[in-house]
């Protein structure tokens, strides 16, 4: 069964900070991207990583980052 | 012999080992434009791992296989042009070493994603060849920097991942040209996982296999934690080690773990059914 994962980005706003829900997860089913592509000549700021579900199909429910996040930004439903 | 030492060889043992994979005009301004191919690729986009999408995934939920096929294929011909990587062993990464400059370390954008790795904990990537010039001239531009290494201390680095268990691969930024010297392991390496999991050819196999000498193996097992491809696993039976010839990477990890050195490294293209196996 494939989920939907949702992480509120105004409530996670410095995830390389804070990292529980990608250290929590079993599966490694959460990964940071950013809102921005490649910039010329540009390192990427800090507050435009995101967190997203990349390995979504692993997901198996068991909702550890949903209740460890200390922000409840995320939300996972089948 | 796969398909990238066919075009790409031009006389040397493999594709990896000709040095005019490693020099390539350096940092150019890019326009703003669609993905280009070959030389003038962005070697800082996601290639072809960005064309897989959720509906890629819903695809392979569905087994609908006209769907993942064509979905696959366009991916697969985006990074082979663009961004895409192959196994090799140590003993390849030390020659590979020995013949481009410079070479640095660098943070792993892989890990960075997948586990939010500081920086500080995560110089595991290695680029190589003139294009690190640009990060020489621009260091703020790459997340943590880049630290040149002398081949001896870069010698020292691969050696030292390797032990650590964790896999070399060269990776491409713009085909042919060879600037990524990774060190990979599964589930964080895209690379890896992509192939792994989605069955898409976004990293090669190396040109060789491990084969355990049944003779040699003692059943201590301690090869069995090396192997990040899932082909390697211990036979209760016989109390030895098997390797899938058929799903093995030819990484040599399991190797040079070996206390009995039991295992040892096949080519590829000795082998009639594996010879073409990638």
């Amino acid at each position: 069964m494939l989920p939907t994962i949702t992480v509120d980005d105004k409530k996670c706003n410095d995830p390389l900070s804070c990292r529980k829900c990608l250290l929590i997860c079993p599966a490694h089913v959460l990964g940071l991207g950013t809102k921005v592509g490649p910039r010329k000549f540009q390192e990427i700021d800090r507050s435009q990583f995101i967190v997203s579900g990349v390995r979504f199909e692993r997901c198996t429910g068991c909702m550890e980052c949903v209740n460890i996040c200390p922000k409840s930004a995320i939300q996972v439903s089948f | 012999m796969c398909v990238w030492c066919e075009r790409h060889a031009d006389g040397y043992e493999r594709w990896y080992f000709n040095p005019a994979n490693y020099a390539r005009k350096l940092y150019k301004i890019r326009k703003e434009e669609a993905e280009a191919a070959g030389a003038e690729a962005n070697p800082q986009a996601a290639g072809g791992m960005a064309l897989l999408s959720r509906a890629f995934v819903e695809a392979l939920d569905r087994n609908d296989r006209e769907a993942i096929d064509k979905m696959k294929r366009e991916a697969e011909e985006l990074s082979w042009a663009t961004h895409f990587g192959q196994v090799i062993t140590l003993e390849d990464t030390l020659k590979i070493i020995g013949i481009m400059y410079p070479i640095a370390i660098m943070t792993c954008a892989c890990r960075r994603s997948m586990l939010g790795l500081p920086d500080e904990e995560n110089f595991t990537c290695m680029g190589m060849g003139p294009g690190m010039y640009k990060w020489e001239r621009w260091p703020e531009t790459y997340r943590g920097g880049v630290q040149f290494l002398t081949p001896e201390e870069a010698k020292e680095v691969v050696t030292k991942m390797n032990k650590r268990g964790l896999v070399q691969t060269l990776f491409t930024f713009g085909t042919p040209y060879l600037a990524g010297l990774c060190n990979c392991d599964y589930p964080d390496c895209s690379a890896i996982r992509t192939r792994l999991d989605y069955d898409v050819k976004m990293l090669w196999k190396g040109h060789q296999v491990a084969q355990v000498d049944t003779e040699l193996c003692n059943g201590c097992a301690q090869c069995i934690h090396r192997c990040q491809f899932k082909a390697l696993s211990f036979s209760a039976t016989q109390n030895k080690a098997y390797i899938d010839p058929f799903q093995c990477f030819g990484c040599g990890l399991c190797a040079t773990e070996c206390p009995q050195d039991s295992i040892t490294m096949v080519e590829r293209a000795s082998l009639p059914a594996l010879a073409n196996v990638w």
